[in-house]
């Protein structure tokens, strides 16, 4: 089944030049898709019209094969059954991290958090503030506080982008783990190939506002056509040689 | 615009109807003065423009350039000295340098009758030190009503000019030592012009001031736009000229809010490239030999005659005349005065809110330039105001009564309901700024946040918003609440006849010229205004 199925989506803001233009993809159910683009290129602009945070100008956006934006409808972001991450977490800062948690819940609140907590293994810092957690802490809060209401697709903004490069790896094999643990479907943005090649099943590559290719991982050096694509593709084999050759010499 | 259209029905939300409404509704006194303009002069139009309006205009004029000149030199002058030097009793002089906008100009300006008349108090005081000669200093006159207002109004300026100084990295003085620039260079050429939206800001709020002045002008005897609505008004019965009049003042205001965006010009003040760690708690110098003295003056002469000479003259007259003055009727006054300004204040933060979050919650963006309608309030003097819901209370009951013969005359006329409307839209947007302002600084994720968590907008409002405003909420709260209490010429145009507040009560007395009885009803608002600057003090420290 198709998680997620986007058809030319288009979107500008103040009569300027379309942010997002004209694109087309879908996603399959349980993959982990990852949008690998520069900054400004439209990446959380595609996103926040998944989720519903932004009105498209047109085309047509289905989660679950049911329409949920075109030109006439619109269903409200409460109402599509999408989780988001923000690139800033947007912990609420008068709330603990339990209350963060339960926060969308109505029904059995305690069985859920307990397990949440599990997953993210911060079962001890129930009763701690945002502001007294480490970056990665407040991440898996936020990824928790998402997974909670079980969200058909999971979106997350630039997950790795506020986080030194150790916990970066570390966070980067702990969201792939709790994703897969629990079986859900997830699209996460990047400006890095590396955080992409490492937990995605695939990849879309866009370019000013433009879908320029989807592949999956395994084919991502195939058929390279694009050419900016290609010097992008051609910089990260010879960094990865560069890496090898470096560690090989340590 | 197709595509706009397009949308218009995916798009139009309960939101962007009630937006336009409640806009349009608040701005009805603009619409009803714009409206009479195409309407044909009144009968006294001619002998206005003969005799009054050149005085009118060269008045207003030297009010606004001699307070904004007199502002500009002592809200900087003293705002630079509070923030970068040391002395003894620094704290006390910041706090009461704020402390002229707790007595309104008015009764500044028939406290500094009792200073400065004949036999004055000040006037004694300066004969105690040796000055036998001066027997008096003639303030009621123009120059004495600049200076009144000045030393009344210059706290805008001080208020918005300190927050900046005391925000200056270290860094900033430290890189222009190392250029090479002088104290003196540093602060005109680099401290000064990076505070000048703050003191335009606050030059601005002090012009608005200037021509909403109704009580000091009358009391001096000095023609102003403000007075001259009035008189056109009440002595010729003239309508219609008032309308013209206060129409000139519009585009005078107008021309005032042109000159101020011209001046922001689109240079960067932004002082974010600078950490904000750089502040070394120990950059305050201290003062010493001739500096000391000259700078004491700069910080004492502002406080002297701003604050404490009106304010002990007051004591002095209240203490005199508090057996005959204090009694039920002026404790039923400050009632009526706490009522008028609690429920306004309420009515007024809750449309603020609404409006603000409206705006916020309508896809239509284009619709929420209506909302900027009803903030208009702010820059229109209250004497406008009130004409404006007069000429629009006539068309509306004349409406009814000609094509629904319904009788709603008197609920409109002689109605505190219109009072109150009409204070809203006066002061509706010192509301929506400061609570706007607060909202821009909350992370637009959070909502949405909840929003994708399955909470609708209203109870995203409540769980996620209002803790988080909620101190922006009290302090616009008690803003507005300061302004209603202080407000005088729209309450006088507009108050139903068997209600009076302090301020009217002491404007009835001073132009009853029982000047001194006037002073218990100006303590009783002094004490009430001054424990609320304490409380919005308090609460920004807190903040802080």
């Amino acid at each position: 089944m198709k998680i997620l199925e986007i058809e030319n989506l288009s979107k500008s803001y103040e009569s300027k030049l379309e942010v997002v233009s004209d694109c087309s993809f879908s996603i399959e159910s349980g993959n982990i898709c990852a949008i690998v683009g520069e900054s400004g290129t439209g990446k959380s602009t595609l996103f926040r019209l998944i989720a519903g945070l932004e009105r498209p100008d047109k085309g047509s956006i289905k989660v679950k094969e049911k329409i949920v934006s075109n030109d006439k409808f619109i269903v409200a972001p409460k109402d599509r059954n999408v989780g988001l991450v923000f690139q800033d977490f947007s912990l609420f800062p008068h709330m603990t991290v339990i209350e963060n948690i339960e926060f969308g819940l109505v029904k059995n609140k305690n069985k859920k958090v307990e397990e949440l907590l599990k997953i993210i293994r911060m079962e001890n810092f129930l009763n701690r503030y945002p502001h007294e957690l480490s970056g990665g802490q407040q991440q898996r809060v936020a990824l928790a506080r998402s997974l909670a209401l079980d969200p058909s697709l999971l979106l997350l903004d630039e997950p790795f982008s506020n986080l030194d490069t150790e916990l970066k790896s570390k966070l980067r094999k702990d969201v792939r783990t709790i994703i897969k643990e629990i079986g859900k479907s997830s699209i996460f943005i990047t400006h890095n190939i590396l955080d992409a090649l490492d937990i995605a099943d695939e990849i879309i590559f866009m370019d000013n506002g433009k879908i320029i290719r989807q592949c999956k991982i395994e084919n991502i050096f195939k058929e390279v056509k694009n050419k900016k694509l290609l010097k992008n593709i051609t910089e990260l084999k010879s960094n990865s040689d560069l890496i090898l050759n470096a560690l090989k010499n340590k | 615009m197709v595509l706009k259209i397009k949308h218009l029905k995916r798009d139009f939300n309960k939101s962007s109807l009630l937006i336009v409404i409640i806009s349009l509704l608040l701005a009805i006194p603009v619409f009803a003065i714009l409206i009479s303009l195409f309407k044909e002069t009144g009968e006294m139009w001619e002998h206005i423009t003969s005799y009054f309006l050149i005085d009118y205009i060269q008045n207003s004029i030297i009010l606004l350039l001699g307070s904004g000149i007199i502002c500009f030199v002592i809200g900087t002058s003293s705002a630079w000295v509070v923030s970068r030097y040391k002395f003894k009793g620094r704290k006390i002089i910041e706090w009461l340098l704020f402390m002229p906008l707790a007595i309104p100009s008015y009764i500044v300006a028939y406290s500094y009758v009792g200073l400065f008349g004949y036999g004055g108090s000040f006037i004694k005081f300066i004969n105690y030190l040796g000055f036998n000669s001066i027997d008096n200093i003639e303030m009621m006159n123009i120059y004495g009503l600049v200076w009144v207002l000045s030393f009344s109004l210059y706290p805008y300026v001080y208020a918005s000019t300190r927050l900046i100084f005391q925000s200056y990295p270290t860094r900033l003085k430290d890189t222009a030592s190392l250029l090479g620039a002088s104290k003196n260079k540093y602060f005109f050429k680099i401290a000064l012009p990076l505070a000048s939206p703050a003191i335009i800001g606050g030059l601005f709020l002090v012009f608005m001031e200037v021509l909403n002045d109704y009580g000091a002008a009358k009391y001096y005897g000095i023609n102003t736009f403000t007075t001259g609505i009035f008189r056109t008004w009440t002595a010729l019965e003239d309508l219609q000229s008032s309308i013209y009049l206060s129409a000139i003042l519009v585009v005078l205001v107008f021309v005032l809010v042109l000159i101020v965006k011209w001046l922001r010009g689109r240079r960067s003040y932004n002082l974010k490239t600078y950490n904000s760690n750089d502040q070394d708690e120990n950059y305050r110098k201290d003062l010493k030999g001739l500096k000391k003295i000259i700078f004491l003056t700069i910080v004492f002469v502002p406080v002297l005659f701003g604050f404490l000479f009106p304010f002990l003259q007051l004591i002095i007259w209240g203490l005199q005349t508090f057996e005959s003055i204090f009694n039920s009727e002026l404790l039923n006054i400050g009632i009526q005065t706490l009522f008028l300004g609690l429920s306004t204040s309420i009515i007024t933060v809750f449309l603020a809110t609404s409006l603000i979050y409206l705006s916020k919650w309508n896809y239509l963006k284009q619709l929420n330039i209506t909302s900027k309608l009803a903030t208009l309030g702010y820059v229109i003097p209250g004497a406008i105001i009130g004409i404006g819901v007069i000429k629009s209370s006539h068309s509306i009951t004349e409406y009814f009564s000609t094509y629904h013969n319904i009788k709603i005359g008197y609920i409109i006329y002689n109605s505190i309901l219109v009072l109150i409307y009409a204070y809203v839209f006066r002061f509706i947007a010192v509301a929506f700024n400061s609570i706007e302002s607060n909202t821009l600084k909350l992370s637009k994720s959070l909502s949405e946040a909840s929003n994708l968590l399955g909470f609708g907008k209203i109870k995203t409002f409540f769980k996620i918003d209002f803790p988080l405003i909620k101190n922006a909420l009290l302090t616009s709260f008690i803003l507005v609440f300061i302004d209603v209490i202080k407000e005088l010429p729209l309450t006088l145009i507009l108050k139903p006849y068997n209600l009076s507040t302090l301020a009217i009560k002491a404007y009835e007395y001073a132009e009853d010229e029982r000047v001194a009885e006037a002073a218990l009803p100006a303590l009783f608002l002094i004490f009430i205004i001054g424990s609320m600057i304490s409380v919005v003090n308090y609460r920004f420290k807190l903040n802080k």
